[in-house]
């Protein structure tokens, strides 16, 4: 977002307002769709949704008028931090992403080993091999002592049934 | 003397080897997360959290007060030699305590970190132990309105305190409201904001929330914001150790810091940021050698280490005795009781006694185990400094896996950890504090309840929230909190312009 031209655009981040302001109307509009028991003494189960749509929608309008007004820069960056990298940060998003992808399929311990070496190469690790090696150790680990915890975390591997 | 009875109870239950156990390992962990960058209490206490399921509430409690101080005593040292602090916290320590270190005078400036952490942490605790079973009697006369005001005025203050404006923080804690109304109305047995899933009947866990918000959204900003190039370590080597000088110049600041931490820790808005802060500044008006301040100053180190481990224990006096939390780990802390069906409140002191003097006695041992931990084998634990970022924080995300997965191995929450993430990610980038979208998260539906519950009683009549003179109060005092910065910049604002004018006049 910071990288040169687009950095006017990442100065102004009115869609951040909109998107909450978008989560507002949603919530406003679930709230008339939730009956209001009229036994109920006080408030119903509708009240605290429309509140809080209520909340939102103000919110989001107040967020987008700041961010016209110039007034939401983004948070300032620290003169140590790289800037903004594109691609790993689409590489580390695949990494959280790819369990919904394989979970069902691989299970737990395939599915965190491929997660753990997109994450890794999001970082600049280059060495595929050894990171699958140590994400694999790392997850059937992590497997193996959750389940003597008593804690599931689904069939070692789906595909053998 | 009937505290000290129940303290010495609560040592009986503490000393028994599985708690000191639990103790150790707890304690361990939290320093080990201290130490490691991108990981704090409230995230390792979260994915810890489906132990519960496995082990006794007193245990699980001592690792989780473990886990809390222990992080405190890690990060102080991530801060002095990395540079890097952690947490809001710890942000003073690295100010002076990394001068400390270029100049050689790392050993010393962990010591008093050290040290102070346990000199504060002791008084906090003893604070506590007094001032708890007080404030949990009075809470006794609370009703449900009363409760419903004391949540008001702590989500006025989570949401103006943190963050950089109050837009921002309101933002965060109604986008927590909003997940919080997501499930099954615990009243009416009505289904509310559910998108026809039938897997968000049970509402969002908090967990999945948590970790999102916290774990994946960090990871995804360091790995986009990552440089190649290794941070410098300052060696340990070399240096001495404290000295003479440096005790005297010390012990004030230890006792000055726990003072000014653990009362602003225990109010509704509480955290460490202001305490430490506080405390510094205090530090560099009080010091002999104010010179030495910005090129490592100890006072500088000793006096926000302190107060950060005082306002540590003081979050837990409204945690353990209103069920009220005022930081991202109390409101874990929190959501751990209620795993295990416990509500944290006046209550709680009569029913469940052994647990909670257990957990008080237990900070008493933790913060001796980790002056131990610390204080001699620091050097072993720098060593975790040395693991490459990008193992760190790809474990970072199998962890974060385990725990939402783990919860009911539901594709749903998956999916929700991922989008969270992203919400993490966003506001991480733009600031938005997420300390208050998680007690509007957790508090939400809780005030939704004592609301509903005072005008129930009231047949629907609403002066009752304003019926009882605490309840009034506390809204009064809500109020205020709402009104008074932005009066404040508005009038700081006309006088800088006034200001401008007369010298444009002039």
């Amino acid at each position: 977002m910071k990288n040169g031209s687009a950095a006017a655009a990442g100065g102004r981040p009115w869609w951040l307002g909109l998107a909450i302001l978008i989560m507002g109307v949603l919530w406003l509009n679930g709230a008339r769709s939730i009956a209001s028991t009229t036994n109920y003494v006080g408030v119903g189960p509708a009240a605290m949704v429309l509140a809080v749509g209520l909340g939102l929608v103000l919110l989001g309008f107040l967020l987008i008028v700041q961010a016209l007004k110039g007034q939401l820069a983004p948070a300032s960056e620290d003169e140590e931090e790289a800037p903004f990298s594109r691609p790993a940060f689409l590489m580390a998003l695949a990494g959280v992403g790819v369990p919904l992808l394989t979970i069902r399929w691989l299970g737990f311990p395939f599915s965190a080993m491929l997660a753990f070496t997109l994450v890794t190469h999001a970082f600049g690790s280059r060495r595929t091999l050894l990171d699958l090696g140590i994400g694999a150790l790392i997850a059937s680990l992590a497997w193996l002592g959750f389940s003597r915890l008593g804690i599931s975390l689904g069939p070692f591997f789906p595909l053998l049934g | 003397m009937d505290i000290l009875n129940q303290l010495l109870g609560g040592f009986a239950v503490a000393l028994q080897p599985m708690n000191l156990f639990w103790a150790f390992v707890g304690c361990g962990l939290g320093t080990a997360v201290g130490v490691l960058p991108g990981i704090g209490p409230a995230l390792t206490i979260a994915l810890l959290l489906p132990v519960t399921a496995q082990v006794n509430p007193a245990s699980a409690f001592i690792m989780f007060a473990g886990i809390l101080y222990g992080a405190l005593y890690g990060g102080s040292t991530t801060s002095i030699l990395l540079n890097t602090p952690g947490e809001s916290g710890s942000v003073m320590t690295a100010l002076e305590g990394n001068r400390m270190a270029r100049r050689g005078r790392g050993a010393a400036a962990l010591a008093t970190a050290a040290i102070g952490s346990f000199v504060a942490g002791t008084v906090g605790t003893l604070a506590l132990t007094f001032l708890a079973p007080a404030i949990a009697e009075l809470a006794f006369v609370f009703g449900p309105e009363d409760y419903f005001a004391l949540m008001m005025l702590s989500f006025t203050s989570v949401a103006v305190v943190m963050g950089r404006s109050m837009v921002r923080g309101f933002a965060a804690l109604f986008f927590g409201l909003a997940l919080g109304t997501i499930g099954i109305d615990t009243q009416t047995g009505q289904t509310r904001m559910v998108f026809g899933s039938l897997e968000l009947l049970d509402g969002i866990s908090f967990t999945v929330v948590l970790v999102s918000l916290f774990a994946i959204g960090e990871t995804l900003y360091v790995a986009s914001r990552h440089s190649a190039a290794p941070a410098a370590i300052n060696p340990l080597s070399g240096g001495s150790w404290m000295t003479r000088q440096d005790w005297t110049r010390s012990w004030k600041p230890w006792l000055r810091g726990s003072v000014i931490g653990f009362p602003i820790g225990a109010l509704p808005a509480g955290g460490t940021e202001i305490p430490t802060f506080l405390s510094y500044a205090l530090e560099r008006r009080l010091s002999k050698h104010p010179e030495e301040f910005g090129q490592g100053a100890i006072e500088g180190v000793a006096g926000p280490e302190a107060a950060n481990n005082a306002a540590a224990a003081g979050i837990l006096v409204p945690l353990l005795t209103l069920g009220l939390p005022s930081t991202a780990t109390a409101a874990v802390l929190l959501a751990a009781f209620q795993n295990y069906g416990l509500q944290p409140g006046p209550l709680l002191f009569a029913t469940n006694p052994d647990l909670l003097w257990g957990l008080i006695a237990s900070l008493y041992i933790g913060n001796v185990i980790l002056l131990i931990l610390n204080l001699p084998l620091v050097g072993i634990w720098v060593r975790l400094l040395l693991i490459p970022r990008h193992y760190i924080y790809g474990g970072i995300v199998v962890f974060a896996m385990v725990g939402v997965w783990g919860l009911s191995t539901s594709w749903m929450d998956l999916a929700l950890m991922c989008g969270l993430g992203l919400v993490g990610y966003v506001a991480r980038v733009h600031d938005f504090p997420i300390a208050p979208a998680l007690i509007g998260l957790i508090l939400g539906p809780q005030a939704e309840i004592q609301l509903r519950r005072a005008l129930a009683v009231s047949q629907g009549d609403w002066s009752v929230l304003v019926g009882t003179p605490i309840a009034a109060t506390l809204l009064g005092v809500a109020a205020l909190v709402l009104i008074v910065p932005p009066l404040l910049a508005y009038r700081r604002r006309r006088a800088e312009a006034e200001g401008q004018s007369a010298a444009a006049a002039g």
